[in-house]
C-alpha cells in the first residue's frame, strides 16, 4: 500500500478560463496564484494551461481543457461527474455562502441537512460555470479537536 | 487629432494619435503609401522626433516612418498595423496591389469585430498592413483602426493595461476551450490564419527527464488579448520566442504606439508612469512648430514602446 497521507492539491477542467477564475474568485472568494502558458517561456515549453487559485489553504487548479467534456444537463446540480469538490465553511458562516451564490445567480440545491449522528451538518449543491460539480458544507464536529489541521506530509509533525 | 473620439472613461485617453513604423527606407515607404494605399498629403513640418517622417491620415491621426534595419524574426509575429477605409477605396487599393504583383491574404479571425472581410497584405519592408472597411470618404486609408504588439508576459501587459491603466479588455484568444478546438482546423489546413495567431507547441519539451523534441506537438491559439482605446483597439500577441529588448533606462523608441490623450491630463499620466516603474521621459512639451503640443514616453513591462501625446491646440 503507498500509504498516501493527504490531498496536496486538485485541478478542475474548465472551458473557460477566464470564466472560472471569475467564478472561484468572486463567488468562492479564492484569490489567483498564479497562471501558466502566459509567457513566451512556457509557451516554448509546450506547458499546460491553467490558473493556481487558493481558498484559504486549499491549492487547486482551474485546467483549460482542449477538447470538449460532457456536460451534465444544466438541471442536475448535485451530481458527481467524475468528482464533486467540497469545501467546508465554519457553521456561522454557511447562510453568507448562500446569499453569495444567489446574488451571482448561481443556481443551487439546498441547503440539505445530513443525518444527526454524521459529522456533516448541512450542504449546498451547484456547479462551476462549466459544470462541474461543487458543494459547500459545514460540519457538526468542526470544534473537536481531531480535526485541527496537522502540518502536512511526512508523518504529519517532527 | 481626433479630437471627436470616444474616450476612455476618466483617462483624458481618446485612441490612438499616431503609429511609428519602422522601414527601411523612409522615401520608398512613403511613396509605396501613397501609390498605393492612396495616402495623400505631405509630411508635417515640426515633427518633435529626429529622425521620424510624419504623415497625416483624413482623420488627424498621423502615420509616421522612421529608418531602421528590418527586423526579419517580427515579420511571423502577430505585429500590424489596421488602417480603416470605405470598402471603395479597399477595392481600388486591392487593384492597385494586384498590378504591383502583392498577394492579399484573407486569413480568418480570432476577434469578432474583425471577423467579416479579413484584408492583409505586406508593404515593401515586410511590415504587415490590414484593411478594414467603414464609413468614410473614398480615397485612400481613412484612418488607424487598430495596432498589435507582442509580449512575452501576457499577465504583466494585462495587469500594466488593465490594472494599472485602466484599460478594458475587449476579446481574449486562447483563454477556452473552442479556441483550441479551431486551432487544430489551422494544423489541418482547414483554416489559413495569420502568422502569430497560431502554433505548435511541443508538449512539455524540457522538463527533467524528458527527452527534448519528443513531446506530443500539439496545435494551439497563441495567447492574444485585444485591449478598448476608446476609439480603436490595441492587441497584444504573445511572443513565440524571446527577444533582446532596448536598454530598461530607454523610454523614446521606434516601432512605437501612440494615444492621444488631453494636454491637461498630461502631466498626472507621466507622475502614474513614473510610480508603475517602466522607463518614462517627459512630460515633454514641444515647440510651437510642432504637431504635438506634450509626450511622455514609456515602455509597457515588456518593452514595447508607446507614447500619451496631446495634439497642439491649432491643429495638423
Amino acid at each position: 500500500m503507498a500509504d498516501v497521507e493527504s490531498i496536496s492539491h486538485s485541478g478542475i477542467c474548465v472551458h473557460d478560463l477566464k470564466q472560472a477564475e471569475d467564478f472561484y474568485c468572486n463567488v468562492l472568494g479564492a484569490e489567483v496564484h498564479s497562471r501558466v502558458n502566459f509567457k513566451t517561456q512556457d509557451a516554448l515549453r509546450g506547458r499546460s494551461i491553467h490558473t493556481t487559485l487558493t481558498l484559504d489553504d486549499y491549492v487547486f487548479a482551474v485546467m483549460l481543457t482542449e477538447d470538449w467534456m460532457e456536460v451534465p444537463d444544466a438541471d442536475d446540480l448535485r451530481g458527481a461527474n467524475r468528482t464533486r469538490h467540497a469545501f467546508c465553511v465554519p457553521r456561522a458562516r454557511f447562510p453568507e455562502i448562500l446569499e453569495m451564490l444567489a446574488a451571482h445567480d448561481v443556481p443551487f440545491e439546498g441547503p440539505v441537512t445530513h443525518p444527526e449522528h454524521g459529522p456533516f451538518g448541512e450542504s449546498v449543491y451547484f456547479r462551476d460555470p462549466t459544470g462541474n460539480f461543487l458543494e459547500v458544507l459545514w460540519r457538526r464536529d468542526e470544534d473537536a479537536e481531531y480535526n485541527v489541521v496537522q502540518p502536512l506530509g511526512h508523518g504529519g509533525g517532527g | 487629432m481626433n479630437g471627436g473620439a470616444r474616450r476612455i472613461d476618466g483617462s483624458g485617453l481618446s485612441g490612438i494619435s499616431h503609429l511609428v513604423v519602422e522601414v527601411s527606407d523612409g522615401e520608398r515607404a512613403l511613396n509605396f503609401y501613397k501609390a498605393v494605399l492612396g495616402l495623400d498629403a505631405r509630411p508635417l513640418e515640426g515633427w518633435p522626433v529626429a529622425g521620424e517622417t510624419a504623415v497625416p491620415l483624413p482623420s488627424k491621426q498621423i502615420l509616421v516612418f522612421r529608418a531602421a534595419a528590418a527586423n526579419e524574426a517580427e515579420k511571423e509575429t502577430g505585429i500590424h498595423q489596421a488602417y480603416r477605409c470605405t470598402a471603395q477605396a479597399r477595392a481600388a487599393i486591392a487593384e492597385r496591389l494586384a498590378a504591383e504583383g502583392i498577394p492579399v491574404h484573407r486569413y480568418h479571425e480570432d476577434r469578432p469585430a474583425e471577423a467579416d472581410d479579413p484584408f492583409y497584405f505586406a508593404d515593401p519592408d515586410g511590415n504587415r498592413i490590414q484593411l478594414v472597411s467603414g464609413p468614410g470618404e473614398d480615397g485612400g486609408i481613412a484612418a488607424i483602426d487598430h495596432a498589435a504588439i507582442q509580449a512575452s508576459d501576457m499577465e504583466w501587459e494585462e495587469d500594466f493595461f488593465v490594472g494599472q491603466l485602466n484599460f478594458t479588455v475587449d476579446h481574449r484568444v486562447g483563454w477556452n476551450t473552442a479556441d483550441y478546438v479551431r486551432a487544430r482546423a489551422w494544423a489541418e489546413g482547414k483554416e489559413e490564419m495569420a502568422p502569430g495567431t497560431r502554433r505548435m507547441d511541443h508538449r512539455y519539451r524540457d522538463i527533467p527527464g524528458a527527452e527534448p523534441g519528443r513531446g506530443r506537438e500539439v496545435a494551439r491559439p497563441n495567447i492574444q488579448i485585444f485591449l478598448d482605446l476608446g476609439e480603436g483597439a490595441l492587441g497584444i500577441f504573445l511572443a513565440t520566442a524571446h527577444r533582446q529588448e532596448p536598454p530598461p533606462e530607454r523610454a523614446c523608441g521606434t516601432p512605437r504606439t501612440a494615444i492621444a490623450i488631453d494636454r491637461a491630463a498630461i502631466d498626472g499620466w507621466a507622475e502614474t508612469l513614473a510610480g508603475l516603474g517602466v522607463a518614462v521621459e517627459g512630460p515633454v512639451v514641444h515647440d510651437g512648430r510642432s504637431p504635438l503640443a506634450a509626450s511622455v514616453y514609456f515602455r509597457d513591462p515588456c518593452g514595447n514602446f508607446f507614447e500619451f501625446c496631446a495634439p497642439a491646440a491649432r491643429g495638423i
